[in-house]
């Protein structure tokens, strides 16, 4: 038997990290994971020190989402180890690979209620992708591989490992653990054959792009399909930034505040063909009336997806990067399509944005469409939860969707501000931006303490209507206009608080200050709070109502002022 | 409501039981009988009925996609059938 190093437990925990090329981790100290953070100083893996362990996975999910690597966050047990619970959910429902490491007190006490104690490997079963507990040294770093090898294979997704203190002091000989090879997907030829024929037997073919384009590394593969066929697409919210924007027959986002051209679009297709994406209700309205007539060939690498809530006529459960060239190779010269992409061209001619807005105050939209232009190439915009989110999916655009951080699944508010975090630490000479709202910002403010320790030059775009915004917008137009705990008039002076984090900024309110605003914003070194106050009255639009076809959106009520 | 027996190998360890539980509660099953029985290679061999309006793959693939799971067998009608007259 090989003899390895002597050390510690929590000595290993870093050496695994590093043998994973882990070089940073986003985490918060605490009693029950001391040893760690000890094995931690002096160590070449770089800690960031968020304020709040929630704060800290969110990081290492914008690392993660921004990067491509698997993201890894710290936190101790009991109250460490529950802040850590949405971002492993939030995590879970965007399939975003991570490994969090908590503290757990030591294996004689667990059970008795002891100091901080809760039963973590519990909590975790329903919002991870695996979580493990380890009771015995040997298995400490047999068990840390196997977290890196689940959070990055397959559907990605977070990982949990939580380590009682006795084992972190524990010592162990370290040994590198034997690795499985897990052979990756392939699609069978006959699934291939019957794919290929419902897209050439299909008239008016339409492409729904999510998520899983960008975690399988296919973006370049989806982009040769749709170059090589001119399939017309559209993309979920995870989905953007996976096609170009200019691409001729791309609708842009589908969904319930999806464009009308890509909803009708869909809605009006003879085969639809589901590329890495799973028909959430947010994507399909009524999903009894979603694309009715169409035909679907369903593509994920994830085999519960398929068949989930809409019974495919193909499926095929493999990896996107080997389906989508076979796909094509079979199809090529065969898809003519020719009346369906005037179509498709009319479409988007007729519902196009409208960003005429005439008059003083600032048009979120408008903005957003300015901003998105004036991007350097490498640039990475977060988001909260809100009707800001919704009008950055519609009106900004990507190069790639690691470029666009948006908290999809679980639509959790207070994600933009540490996710900015985390991308601008993957990707240090990348312009970033978080687009916030006045109601999402403050659920995660303290986190403007590490971008002032980090002096990181993240630009905060603070997108303020002193409401709960899209909760005022179901109120007023499903709840009678009770506008019940949606008022935020009472908002703190945001550039004053930021300029307490050595964070400078400025308020906007009227349009013609938007252009030179942005520019300063983008061009200051350093962070940088823009703080913009718009028209409280504005909604997003369009709009599919609950339980409502995709075919019957709402169009703009109010009137522009 | 339809009635659905399944046939689940897991690795043994100590959470496992509670993971297929809740896979099976929170996709909309309801478990009527259950069994379990130690196997030799360290392995639990799980016999499990469940009740549900929502078609069986919709909870066989979700079980599928656990870690510890390595198997995770619908019973053919037939031999449903004879199990429930048996």
């Amino acid at each position: 038997m090989e003899v390895g190093q002597k050390m510690r437990g929590a000595d290993a925990v870093i050496k695994v990290l590093a043998a994973h090329g882990v070089t940073t981790v986003f985490g918060y100290p605490g009693g029950a994971i001391m040893p760690i953070y000890d094995a931690l100083y002096g160590s070449p893996v770089e800690h960031l020190l968020s304020r709040h362990e929630q704060g800290a996975a969110f990081a290492a999910v914008g690392y993660a989402r921004a990067s491509g690597k698997t993201g890894v966050c710290f936190a101790t047990s009991g109250p460490g180890a529950t802040n850590l619970i949405t971002s492993l959910a939030d995590a879970l429902l965007d399939s975003v690979p991570l490994v969090a490491i908590t503290g757990q007190v030591s294996t004689s006490v667990i059970g008795t209620d002891a100091f901080q104690e809760i039963d973590v490997l519990g909590m975790s079963l329903s919002c991870t992708k695996h979580s493990f507990m380890v009771t015995d040294i040997n298995e400490l770093i047999p068990t840390l591989y196997r977290a890196f090898e689940i959070a990055a294979s397959g559907r990605p997704g977070p990982v949990l490992v939580d380590i009682p203190k006795d084992i972190q002091i524990a010592e162990l000989e370290y040994k590198t653990p034997l690795q499985s090879v897990e052979a990756e997907l392939q699609a069978q030829s006959c699934d291939l054959a019957a794919a290929a024929e419902l897209i050439k037997a299909a008239k008016k073919p339409m492409l729904y792009v999510g998520g899983g384009v960008g975690m399988a590394g296919a973006v370049a593969h989806l982009r040769q399909f749709i170059n090589q066929t001119n399939i017309p697409s559209v993309a979920t919210l995870k989905g953007l930034g996976s096609i170009a924007h200019d691409t001729p027959g791309y609708l842009g986002m589908l969904g319930m505040h999806g464009g009308k051209a890509a909803n009708l679009a869909v809605q009006e297709c003879d085969l639809l063909m589901v590329v890495g994406a799973r028909f959430d209700d947010r994507v399909t309205g009524r999903l009894a009336s979603f694309a009715s007539n169409a035909k679907v060939l369903h593509l994920d690498i994830d085999a519960a997806e398929l068949g989930k809530l809409r019974q495919p006529d193909v499926a095929i459960a493999a990896e996107l990067r080997y389906v989508l060239p076979a796909l094509a190779e079979a199809v090529v010269d065969a898809v003519h399509i020719q009346p369906w992409l005037q179509d498709i061209t009319d479409m988007a001619r007729q519902y196009q944005w409208d960003y005429n807005h005439p008059g003083e105050l600032i048009f979120a939209p408008s903005m957003l469409r300015r901003l998105a232009n004036k991007l350097p190439e490498d640039s990475v915009v977060s988001c909260d939860v809100g009707q800001h989110q919704m009008w950055v999916a519609q009106h900004m655009w990507f190069r790639r969707p690691e470029d666009h951080l948006s908290s999809a699944g679980l639509g959790t508010m207070g994600f933009g501000l540490p996710a900015a975090i985390g991308a601008q630490v993957a990707r240090p000479n990348a312009t970033v931006v978080t687009v916030s709202g006045d109601g999402s910002f403050m659920m995660n403010v303290q986190e403007l303490t590490t971008i002032k320790r980090r002096k990181l030059p993240i630009k905060i775009l603070l997108v303020d209507n002193q409401k709960l915004g899209m909760v005022k917008q179901w109120q007023q137009l499903f709840f009678e206009e009770r506008y019940s705990e949606t008022d935020l008039s009472d908002n703190p002076n945001f550039v004053l608080m930021a300029s307490a984090f050595d964070i400078p900024g400025r308020t906007i309110t009227r349009a013609d200050e938007v252009e030179q605003a942005l520019d300063e914003m983008i061009n200051t070194p350093g962070p940088f709070m823009l703080h913009v106050v718009i028209n409280d009255a504005f909604n997003v639009w369009p709009l599919v109502p609950p339980g409502a076809s995709n075919s019957d959106m709402m169009d703009q009520m109010e009137k522009q002022t | 409501m339809m009635m659905h027996n399944l046939e689940i190998t897991v690795k043994q360890c100590p959470e496992v039981l509670e993971r297929v539980l809740r896979v099976t509660r929170h996709r909309g099953f309801k478990v009527t009988q259950m069994h379990m029985n130690t196997q030799d290679d360290s392995s639990l061999a799980i016999n499990l009925w469940v009740e549900a309006e929502r078609a069986i793959e919709l909870l066989s693939n979700q079980l599928d996609k656990l870690i510890d799971v390595t198997q995770c067998k619908v019973l053919p009608a037939a031999q449903l059938d004879k199990t429930v007259n048996a």
